[in-house]
């Protein structure tokens, strides 16, 4: 099947000449619980380069998803920079990091996140209407991309129709249909049987092959091996970052 | 660059937004219908009452206007009682105000020089039953009139004649039948010159009034009027008497008005000091009385309606704080998919909106039964599209500004807490 994928940023968001799609300069993230302070991030920097397939690793508690919430924009830094394609987003006003969650990111969680109550094509809908997308561009590319994740023939299916990666195949078609700069993923597979991550893990590749930048964290190292780069996080800090291709 | 690429951002499509909201308020509706009706219930309340009232006084103010300017302006009416009065008014003329009687009418028509016309007439105050053939009529109003009283306009000729000074002067025995009586018992056959009974006794048709219509869901044409005179020899000896005089111009109405006041004042003996003991009535009068009731019947509505409106939109606000709360997980999601806190607000407005607006339409349902029922048995009423219209937005306001502090809830949440909740 032809994967048509090729990123296609939007014109205005012009690549900064050293292809840095990701910068994060001392990010820290500090929880105040009570008297004591603990430190879920404390000073991360590092880049990724437009294109990369990178896999995040390390203990459980060690800060991975709280990295991954900073750079998909849901959260922000307690302290430290982070430049999303050329731009400071760290210190972004509310309404403008809700527009590069929905034109600049497509988010992947463990869980699917699915609305249980609306159909695959509405769940992959929902971020064209936060663009404000005309109604049938929306079903258009709603449809299209449920066919790039090999769903074509599920979209009136609710999610509890679905199988666990059926359901994940519907979360990652909403995370593409906005063509987004950068694909996270948190534990993408971290709640399917092996098979069914091997059949999602294989996705990514392809994706990863039609010019996606994806960023993904899991525990397990045959996938964390699929990735050209693995980032070992312990305690809030980098502690090894490997370039395996 | 950023503001560039925030500017070209284009708007949330409101539409969809409205049918999803409306979806979401429509399936909650469907699955707890019970609950979502005791939700409502306030709403619903509010606004079926403001349009069975709205739809009652506005088929009453047709009515009074039609019927009432029948009587015309330029007429008033002498009885024992005033049309209207405040109720100590109305305790002190029960004990002392006196009934106007036939003398009384005798002395007025020779003394008041001004009027153009003036009669009189009496009812009697229980409903006689009247026959024809095998026909029968249960009940039947029956009056004792002058025969000046077809120039005052009550009743018109549709054909015959009226009843004659000279049908008064020999009590005689003659009827002026209304236009139910000719269709009940003269159906193919010519009325006048023929005798019904009226209580058993004979009466020849001498002429038949004009239809009236009904009032207050009763037929106006249901009567036999006889002359006065007769009606004392064989009914009532001393009938109590409703005194019509007729002015030439309205202009002249007031100074004909004192005028009869002060004769019958003095013919009464009443003193300097104390209070007429009948009543002068006219349409005006009567009219803006009716005004100021409907007008104490809107301000009762409105508190009652603010009220239940108040109650109502408390209601829906718990409501939607409890479905904020229980989709945390969703508004996360949406959150983390883009939704800025304006969509956010949006959809849960509009959904409170919609809810509301559905205990409207509740509400609208339930008053257009209860018009027609109201309707059916007493009071001309129609519902009115204002009413509906009226309805419906505010019952929708209501839910708009009590779905605020709920929406804006939704809309603060922070999207890594929200999304951590149990979807
Ligand atoms: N909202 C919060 N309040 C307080 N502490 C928090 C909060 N969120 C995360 N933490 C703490 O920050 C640290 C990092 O958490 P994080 O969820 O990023 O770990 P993780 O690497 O994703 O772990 P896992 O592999 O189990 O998912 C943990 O010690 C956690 O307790
Ligand atoms: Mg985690």
């Amino acid at each position: 099947m032809e994967l048509g994928l090729a990123s296609s940023p939007s014109p205005a968001w012009s690549m900064p000449a050293d292809g840095v799609l990701i910068r994060t300069v001392d990010l820290w993230k500090t929880y105040e619980m009570g008297d004591v302070q603990v430190h879920a991030l404390s000073g991360v920097s590092f880049e990724i380069r437009r294109g990369e397939y990178a896999a995040i690793m390390g203990p459980s508690g060690s800060g991975k998803s709280t990295l991954m919430n900073l750079i998909g924009c849901l959260d922000t830094p307690t302290r430290g920079e982070y430049w999303l394609n050329g731009q400071l987003v760290s210190d972004l006003s509310d309404d403008d990091l809700a527009y590069i969650r929905n034109r600049e990111i497509g988010f992947v969680f463990q869980t699917f996140n699915l609305l249980g109550r609306a159909t695959a094509l509405h769940n992959v809908e929902l971020p064209l209407i936060y663009s404000g997308a005309s109604a049938e561009e929306r079903l258009a590319r709603a449809r299209e991309a449920l066919d790039r994740v090999e769903l074509g023939e599920r979209v009136h299916h609710k999610p509890s129709e679905l199988s666990g990666g059926q359901r994940q195949r519907v979360a990652i078609a909403r995370a593409l249909v906005n063509n987004p700069s950068l694909l996270l993923a948190d534990e993408p597979t971290g709640n399917l049987d092996t098979a069914t991550g091997l059949e999602i893990m294989a996705l990514f590749d392809r994706l990863h092959q039609g010019g996606n930048t994806i960023l993904l964290v899991t525990h397990e190292h045959d996938i964390a091996a699929r990735a050209h780069r693995v980032i070992h996080i312990r305690d809030g800090k980098i502690d090894r970052d490997d370039r395996i291709r | 660059m950023k503001s560039e690429t925030t500017s070209r951002r284009n708007r949330t499509s409101f539409w969809f937004t409205a049918r999803e909201a409306l979806g979401i308020a429509l399936s909650e509706l469907r699955a707890h219908k019970l609950r979502s009706f005791l939700t409502l219930l306030g709403v619903v309340i509010s606004t079926a009452t403001l349009i069975v009232v709205m739809s009652v006084v506005h088929g009453l103010n047709q009515y009074i206007a039609t019927h009432v300017a029948d009587m015309g302006t330029d007429t008033f009416i002498i009885s024992e009682f005033p049309w209207t009065m405040t109720f100590e008014q109305w305790l002190k003329a029960q004990r002392r105000n006196r009934p106007v009687d036939i003398e009384e009418y005798d002395f007025l028509r020779d003394t008041m020089q001004a009027s153009k016309h003036i009669g009189a007439s009496a009812t009697l105050s229980l409903p006689p039953p009247a026959h024809y053939g095998n026909q029968q009529i249960d009940e039947v109003v029956l009056n004792g009139v002058t025969p000046s009283l077809i120039d005052i306009g009550q009743t018109e000729v549709l054909y015959g004649r009226y009843i004659t000074d000279s049908d008064y002067l020999h009590r005689s025995m003659v009827c002026f039948i209304g236009h139910d009586l000719l269709t009940k018992f003269f159906p193919n056959t010519d009325p006048l010159g023929k005798e019904i009974l009226v209580r058993g006794l004979p009466f020849r048709v001498i002429g038949v009034a004009k239809s009236i219509g009904t009032s207050f869901g009763q037929s106006e044409d249901n009567f036999v009027q006889i002359p006065l005179t007769t009606f004392q020899k064989i009914f009532v000896a001393r009938p109590q008497l409703s005194i019509f005089v007729e002015a030439w111009s309205s202009g002249q109405m007031a100074a004909l008005q004192d005028e009869a006041r002060e004769l019958m004042r003095v013919r009464r003996h009443i003193p300097y000091s104390e209070a007429d003991t009948f009543g002068i009535n006219t349409s005006e009068a009567l009219m803006s009385a009716w005004q100021s009731l409907t007008g104490t019947i809107f301000g009762a509505t409105v508190g009652i309606v603010a009220v239940f409106l108040v109650i109502g939109g408390i209601v829906i606000m718990n409501i939607m704080l409890a479905s904020v709360t229980e989709r945390y997980h969703e508004i996360g999601l949406r959150k983390s998919l883009g939704a800025r806190r304006s969509d956010l607000r949006m959809q849960f407005i509009l959904e409170s909106s919609v809810l509301a607006g559905a205990g409207g339409v509740m509400g609208i349902l339930f008053a257009i039964i209860l018009t027609a029922l109201v309707r059916a048995v007493v009071l001309p009423a129609s519902v009115s599209l204002t009413a509906v219209v009226v309805g419906l937005l505010l019952s929708c306001l209501v839910g708009l500004f009590f779905g605020i502090y709920p929406a804006s809830k939704a809309a603060k949440l922070d999207p890594i807490e929200a999304l951590r909740m149990e979807g």
